[in-house]
């Protein structure tokens, strides 16, 4: 009986591993946006959600109500760290500021995946963005493809946020590449920290200043938005924008805006998802940049272009 | 290890032979089980996945069959321009339009694009952007035929990009001069309306419904922005090639059981993916419980079979035990053990041979002993004349000497010797009994040797009536004066000293200061077992078996001797209760 005992808990032991159960181990992830509106956040939370179908993770939603508002992006880490998330998806809305926090939650084991921004000088567990500098560079292609080749082009930019790593990126590639070009003179290059108003202050300002201003780029939806209300009642103004909101389509329909900049944000917030989930699996995520396309009235029925410029409106 | 051609335990090979067989019977029957069983998930799999595609299938026909008549309903209408006006036409089809979710508008144009009727207010995009539509252009020129586009956003009106499902066909109607001219229907239906109808379905856990056009290219499909994205592929190559039916199918590593049917109005397919892991998770389950279950079938076959074979080698095993006890000299064990019969009958056998054996072992020991009692006898036989020879002969001598006292004492310790010696036939006497035997002889050696030795005896008080064998002191003592005094030049000394050691033993020492021993004789006389000495350590040997035969190898004799410097030989018998002593003899 003795030798027998061993073998029957051995059994035992067997029937118990070998009895079917449910092993999904559900991710509990916090996806923390600069802002809790716009189409951007929301195409991303969209394809964030969508992950969690294919993943079986936990989502849960956490963004200050202004995009500007770090502050209010380091509270929603905090209490991402408090309540004990395995993993966060941050898109910092400060490039130096929410080193202190990201640094905490890492310090408690939770995986950090940074989307489309990122912190300075800080690693995290993996960054998905989209190629902003490409972006940058055709931005300023395409308009110079607006202007014949002796045509001044006075320009205007007007980014989103100034201490984040896109815009950042982003306005250097333009501005580079703008300045590349012989009469090219940037007028202004400022922020309206995704404030529909300030950005249409100081759209209209720079406009009585400066009315030679010819060429204007908006780097952000709300942005966008803003400066088309600043131009409304200018013609021969040429308008590149970034963004695939309602507004801003029908803009480039009406062909106010000449081209339109989309991010894939659903792809930004898909794969966010799913790298973390790898992270918290042992896993090494992919690096493939977000995708992106540039819009043109012309192209925006495309079946290519439509179901990037269309992906939230219904 | 175990060597080679060593013979294996009855229980070993019993158990083995159960259990393997059982065992083969078993997982013979649990594979059988298991081939079946899997067969008929993967049949049933297909089954009922085909069933849901089919199901989709239905009522996507159902839902353009339904269309269709809202269709025919309008064309009817538009010939109906004699009897009733734009207007009225409008508010018909509005009604119906606007009592569905899932119709978002329902226009006629002129085929040059001008708009005749319209279920919509909304402000139309120009005629040029409404006539290079995919829609428009296939349907244009082919009376009767109907096409169903896969979804887009809708290019119908400004500011309105909803995501739909265009029906278009060129019909015939009146105009309002009552000439017949060609028109086009057009019905936008709500994508998300439609899809449901697709995606409420589930193929498994992550199956999934999607459709293709004649060209191979995807009208619709649920993870569309995955595709787009580059996030999700679609395996369209296979599916063109088997164009329809079902199929299996390895792509990106996982084995899918694809479904191809074709889609009754729409030149589509719909295909069916159902992915092979998670129809067969069932099998996965049941193979887990299987596994067990096996698995707990061979332990407990295990364990039945060692119970077997226990059962049977156990009064073997125990015979065997029997055995090994009797061949130890144990035959005192009632041999006898259960079991089988065969088993039983053996022990029984073994029992009467162990039986018998242990009768003629006791008539030897009987024999044997009878026979050491004789040569005992003989010893003191052989003594008693010898030493009366020497004793009668000094007696004489005494009595020619006129040493009439010397006589008398020599005479009377002779015959209180005798007196012990006989003892009535009593084998154990009293220690006070033993050494006035001793006595009286060493009262008879000091006469015959003229006084060359002086002697000593002492008794610890409550040690006189103690048991003892008889006769053990004195040949010990015939030793120290034949031995040992004889040849002393001085005066000899023989100190008799009989006194308790702990635990419950008594000794009685015998000391003399004769001329000893070198150590190489008293190795031998030591040394019970080597042949026996001619003269010297017969009647000392004697003295030491006779104690062992009565009181067990924990007592006999121990012996120290120097040359030149005397022995001692201390006689160590147990301590017992004491007896009454022989009437008669005093002590």
């Amino acid at each position: 009986m003795k030798r027998i005992a061993p073998l029957f808990l051995l059994t035992v032991a067997l029937l118990v591993a070998c009895t079917p159960k449910q092993t999904v181990t559900t991710a509990k992830i916090a996806v923390i946006t600069m802002m809790q509106g716009g189409e951007f956040w929301g195409a991303l939370k969209s394809g964030a959600r969508t992950a969690r179908t294919a993943t079986s993770a936990i989502l849960e939603f956490l963004a200050p109500i202004n995009e500007a508002d770090y502050e209010g992006q380091i509270r929603a880490v905090e209490q991402a760290i408090e309540q004990n998330f395995d993993a966060i998806i941050l898109s910092p809305s400060h490039y130096t500021r929410l080193k202190d926090v990201v640094a905490k939650a890492r310090t408690k084991g939770i995986k950090v995946v940074f989307a489309d921004t990122a912190l300075i000088g800080q690693s995290s567990d993996f960054l998905i963005t989209a190629d902003y500098r490409q972006i940058g560079l055709d931005m300023a292609t395409h308009a110079f493809s607006l202007f014949g080749d002796d045509e001044q082009i006075n320009a205007l930019i007007i980014g989103s946020l100034p201490n984040t790593t896109t815009m950042t990126n982003l306005v250097e590639s333009l501005s580079e590449a703008l300045r590349s070009r012989p009469n090219t003179r940037i007028v202004s290059s400022t922020f309206s920290f995704s404030d529909e108003a300030i950005a249409y202050n100081i759209a209209s300002n720079a406009l009585q200043h400066e009315p030679s201003i010819n060429m204007v780029f908006a780097l952000e939806e709300y942005t966008a938005g803003g400066i088309a209300q600043a131009l409304a009642d200018r013609a021969g103004i040429r308008f590149i924008a970034l963004g695939n909101t309602r507004y801003e389509i029908q803009l480039l329909e009406e062909g106010i805006i000449d081209a339109l900049v989309v991010v894939n944000a659903f792809n930004l917030g898909y794969r966010s998802i799913l790298a973390a989930v790898d992270l918290l699996e042992g896993k090494k995520p992919a690096h493939q940049p977000v995708d992106w396309a540039l819009v043109t009235k012309d192209s925006m029925f495309s079946e290519a272009h439509q179901r990037l410029l269309f992906q939230t409106v219904q | 290890m175990r060597r080679r051609g060593h013979p294996h335990s009855i229980k070993t090979i019993l158990s083995v032979a159960i259990a393997s067989v059982s065992i083969l019977f078993t997982v013979l029957v649990s594979t059988i089980l298991y081939v079946q069983f899997s067969a008929t998930i993967r049949n049933n799999a297909t089954i009922s996945t085909r069933e849901i595609v089919r199901q989709i299938n239905a009522n996507l026909n159902y839902y353009t069959t339904d269309i269709l008549s809202i269709a025919t309903y309008a064309r009817d209408l538009a010939k109906q321009t004699d009897t009733l006006n734009r207007a009225q036409i409008e508010e018909r089809l509005a009604s119906i339009v606007n009592s569905r979710q899932d119709i978002v508008c329902l226009l006629l144009f002129k085929t040059d694009g001008t708009l005749l009727l319209s279920t919509n207010d909304a402000p139309l995009r120009p005629k040029n952007e409404i006539i290079g539509q995919q829609w428009f252009e296939r349907a244009l020129g082919k009376e009767g035929n109907f096409y169903f586009t896969g979804p887009h956003v809708q290019q119908l009106f400004k500011s309105a990009y909803p995501w739909v499902i265009t029906y278009s066909q060129q019909i015939t109607y009146r105009t309002e001069e009552g000439e017949l001219d060609r028109a086009l229907l057009v019905i936008d239906m709500n994508f998300w309306a439609v899809s449901e109808l697709v995606q409420t379905a589930r193929l498994g856990k992550s199956g999934y419904v999607y459709f293709i056009d004649n060209d191979g290219k995807i009208v619709y499909h649920p993870y569309q922005q995955l595709i787009n994205s580059n996030l999700f592929n679609e395996d369209i190559a296979s599916v063109q090639e088997h164009i329809f039916g079902t199929f299996h199918t390895t792509f990106e590593a996982r084995e899918r059981l694809v479904i191809v049917d074709t889609v009754n109005n729409a030149r589509w397919r719909i295909v069916g993916v159902a992915f092979i892991d998670e129809l067969m998770a069932g099998l996965k389950r049941y193979t887990a419980i299987m596994a067990a279950v096996l698995l707990l079938c061979i332990v407990i076959t295990i364990f039945i079979a060692r119970s077997i074979a226990s059962y049977i080698s156990r009064p073997i095993r125990e015979l065997e035990r029997l055995m090994n006890s009797v061949e130890r000299g144990n035959f005192s064990a009632p041999p006898t053990v259960g079991g089988s019969q065969e088993v039983a009958a053996l022990s029984e056998t073994f029992a009467v041979m162990v039986r018998r054996i242990r009768t003629l072992m006791d008539d030897i020991v009987t024999s044997q002993e009878a026979k050491r009692k004789f040569e005992l006898d003989a010893l003191q036989a052989k003594i008693n004349p010898h030493f009366l020879y020497n004793t009668l002969d000094s007696v004489v001598w005494m009595a020619e000497q006129g040493d009439s006292e010397g006589v008398i004492r020599m005479v009377t310790s002779l015959a209180k010797l005798f007196r012990i010696s006989i003892s009535k036939g009593r084998d154990i006497i009293t220690i006070a009994e033993e050494l006035e035997h001793v006595r009286n002889y060493l009262i008879i050696q000091q006469i015959r040797y003229q006084d060359k030795f002086t002697f000593s005896i002492e008794i610890e008080a409550g040690c006189e009536h103690l048991p003892t064998v008889k006769l053990i002191v004195q040949p010990i003592v015939e030793n120290a004066i034949y031995h040992g005094i004889k040849y002393l030049q001085e005066m000899g000394t023989i100190a008799i000293r009989v006194h308790r050691r702990k635990p419950g033993a008594i000794v009685i020492e015998v000391r003399d200061n004769g001329v000893g021993m070198s150590e190489e004789t008293l190795n031998r006389l030591l040394d019970f077992n080597s042949p026996q000495p001619k003269r010297m350590g017969f009647g000392v040997r004697n003295v030491h078996q006779r104690i062992q035969l009565y009181w067990g190898s924990d007592y006999g004799l121990e012996i120290s001797s120097e040359l030149d410097e005397g022995t001692l030989v201390r006689l160590i018998i147990p301590e017992q209760r004491p007896i009454t002593p022989l009437k008669g003899v005093s002590t």
